[in-house]
């Protein structure tokens, strides 16, 4: 059915009783963002993408024969099938037994790798940006609603963090205080990363916190805490949402860099896609361009999954902001 | 006009004074002090210690090391720095209070990695992230600019979607990952065509930097030359790939946007060409955010080459980070920091100005 037919309905409902009404609205919004969302094939796509990696996390390594940790004894000279190729150098994609090939050095399963480092990948993905979402949105409504020295304040914090390359702060801190912890490099990621969202929260509270309905909250006594989370807050989700989505995306890229590098997360305890390509370089120049090739895939994947579901969700919740 | 740089101006200095808090900040979030390398030392008493933490402003309380740091507090500050002045990048006394040591003099300390001024390990590393961050920029931008406005004069025709998909694979690529692969496939057998790491063929042509290069390039600029663009190539080209996706992105919306305006719309209803149109009228103000954002995107060209830089050990800015990291290097760690951050306040501010100036329409107050 045509959105707008439904709207025309309510309205045209007569009175119900205030109560049935709000939540008629509030549930009708999501339902039109859905229904939006479902239109956008490119967002649909991207949401399979993401949604499909997130179930390989969870469920693909039971369904493993390795452990990502374990080294397979020195059993032959060459990979299996093969007089020439060495075991050493890595084994190419489709030797028997390892459907992606296996890495160079220990010999470690590819796909196995792959599967495992999706999970803590992934988790520092989410957990940073909602992490970094509710900083940021605690710092941008209360800066946006009470203004004056506070939001000045503030804003001069956040003006100071943009200002810093944060990747470099980001590396220092993961190294000083990070130990290969997957914990520790999430928290790293979260506490750097809400400035953005501080700043998209406050210019939303800006222009609510002038609208009637608030002024009707404050006129009945309502505390500003809750006037902040209960009456603004609800208003200014869709972009807060949208925002948090592509952080993720951002995030999984920093996280694969610092690891990459050595200062992230330590390949021995636990696999990430960033820290499985650390020791791929040294292995290139032997001709084993599989090794890098599949944990970089499974981060281009995800990240267009997340992009191509952050723009659909743009769409949807927020229609005004088409091109 | 003046009054707005003024004021704009004027805006910058608390976050430049913020950012060497932070800076400052960090630095003692690294475990241990300067004088912790004597612990071990049998020879050294603990009234040496105390001695040494004394002369250099080691045992004063967190704030007045942070004003002597920044060089406003009596010159024995700068921690780990040498005797005053020798660390001068001017290598003049600028009038300024508290002697010749401190940040607000040019002086960032010694390494304390291998000794050497931090200016001096700077200014050895700026030169390639120059060169490497330059070329890269002028091919990207120059490619953004003419896909991005094609693209938005004939929207959604093929080559827009095109570019549609080449912006979202080129935006999810991680710029190390795509390093590796170009690697990969085009600097190792059977595809050898581009060195994989290095700024220059230790074979051929001497360090990079010294007296000898610098001889060699007047002796063969050709050898020299090529040998650079040789060296240039994969590490321009990741940037390039990565950075065209975001930004034709934006230069086409720019120029949507421009498109849609009325005095487009009037100039089409006077029967001007089209080409006049889109040369004329939206081109010259699809260029506005565009200029902007040229402005705010020169500092990450220093920081944002840092993957590039340490995939192809090209020997710059980002690299020199990576490995100070690697050395627990914090004084290196934060003149590198410090300068950048710096780079991008006066880029900000150049690129504010830069819109008032152009943009006729913005208001200063």
């Amino acid at each position: 059915m045509d959105p707008r037919i439904e709207e025309v309905d309510r309205s045209g409902a007569g009175g119900p009783s205030p109560d049935y009404e709000v939540a008629l609205v509030s549930l009708n919004q999501w339902q039109l963002a859905w229904r939006r969302f479902k239109k956008h094939r490119l967002a649909l796509i991207g949401a399979c993408i993401f949604l499909g990696m997130v179930a390989l996390a969870v469920f693909g390594p039971f369904f493993l024969p390795y452990d990502p940790t374990f080294v397979p004894p020195p059993d032959s000279l060459f990979c299996p099938g093969s007089t020439t190729q060495l075991a050493y150098s890595g084994c190419p994609p489709l030797t028997p037994g390892h459907l992606l090939g296996t890495t160079g050095s220990l010999r470690l399963d590819l796909l196995t790798l792959v599967v495992n480092g999706a999970r803590v990948s992934l988790i520092i993905g989410l957990g940073a940006s909602i992490f970094s979402a509710i900083i940021g949105t605690i710092v941008g409504g209360v800066a946006g609603y009470f203004g004056g020295l506070l939001d000045n304040v503030l804003m001069r914090i956040v003006d100071i963090m943009l200002s810093i390359p944060i990747l470099f702060v980001i590396i220092i801190c993961a190294e000083v205080f990070g130990n290969g912890d997957w914990k520790v490099i999430l928290i790293v990621f979260a506490i750097f990363g809400w400035q953005g969202i501080a700043r998209l929260v406050r210019s939303l509270f800006l222009t609510l916190r002038t609208e009637v309905f608030v002024d009707a909250a404050r006129a009945v006594g309502v505390s500003d805490i809750r006037i902040i989370f209960r009456h603004i807050l609800p208003n200014a989700i869709s972009p807060i949402i949208v925002s948090t989505t592509l952080s993720v995306a951002g995030v999984i890229i920093g996280e694969a860099f610092v690891s990459f590098i050595g200062y992230g997360v330590n390949p021995s305890l636990t696999p990430t896609w960033g820290n499985e390509l650390t020791a791929a370089q040294d292995f290139i120049a032997q001709g084993n361009w599989w090794w890098p090739l599949f944990p970089g895939l499974a981060i281009v994947l995800t990240v267009l999954g997340i992009n191509f579901m952050g723009d659909g969700l743009r769409d949807a919740l927020d229609p005004r902001s088409r091109e | 006009m003046l009054k707005y740089i003024v004021r704009r101006s004027l805006q910058a200095i608390p976050v430049l004074f913020g950012i060497t808090v932070v800076c400052f900040m960090l630095m003692h979030l690294q475990p241990g002090n300067p004088a912790d390398r004597f612990a071990q030392n049998p020879k050294i008493t603990q009234a040496q210690i105390s001695a040494f933490k004394h002369r250099w402003g080691l045992d004063e309380p967190l704030p007045v090391q942070y004003c002597m740091w920044l060089g406003v507090c009596g010159d024995k500050g700068v921690l780990n720095a040498l005797p005053g002045g020798q660390a001068n990048i001017a290598g003049v006394s600028i009038g300024l209070p508290g002697g010749d040591n401190g940040v607000i003099h040019g002086d960032f300390g010694f390494s304390i990695f291998d000794g050497q001024p931090v200016t001096t390990i700077i200014a050895n590393r700026a030169l390639p992230t120059i060169i490497l961050a330059l070329t890269a920029y002028a091919i990207w931008i120059t490619i953004a600019f003419l896909a991005g406005v094609y693209a938005a004069v004939k929207r959604y025709g093929k080559f827009d979607s095109t570019l549609t998909i080449f912006n979202y694979v080129g935006y999810s690529l991680p710029t190390f990952w795509l390093g590796l692969m170009l690697i990969a496939f085009l600097s190792v057998p059977p595809l050898k065509i581009f060195p994989a790491s290095g700024m220059w063929d230790a074979r051929t042509v001497p360090i990079f930097g010294t007296g000898q290069y610098w001889a060699f390039v007047g002796a063969n600029p050709l050898t020299a030359l090529t040998d650079l663009a040789r060296h240039l190539a994969l590490p321009v080209l990741t940037l390039v790939l990565v950075s065209v996706a975001g930004d034709s992105r934006f230069i086409r919306s720019s120029m949507l946007d421009a498109l849609n305006q009325d005095y487009v719309k009037t100039a089409r209803a006077k029967g001007l060409s089209e080409r006049r149109v889109v040369f004329r009228h939206a081109l010259r103000n699809a260029l506005l955010p565009v200029i902007t954002n040229v402005g705010l995107e020169i500092p990450f060209l220093f920081s944002g080459a840092i993957a590039t830089e340490t995939i192809f050990s090209w020997p710059g800015m980002g690299r020199q980070f990576v490995e100070s990291v690697g050395h627990n290097d914090y004084t290196v760690l934060m003149g590198i920091l410090l300068i950048t951050s710096v780079i991008v306040v006066f880029a900000n501010l150049f690129a504010d100005i830069m819109y008032a100036v152009v943009d006729p329409r913005v208001k200063y107050d």
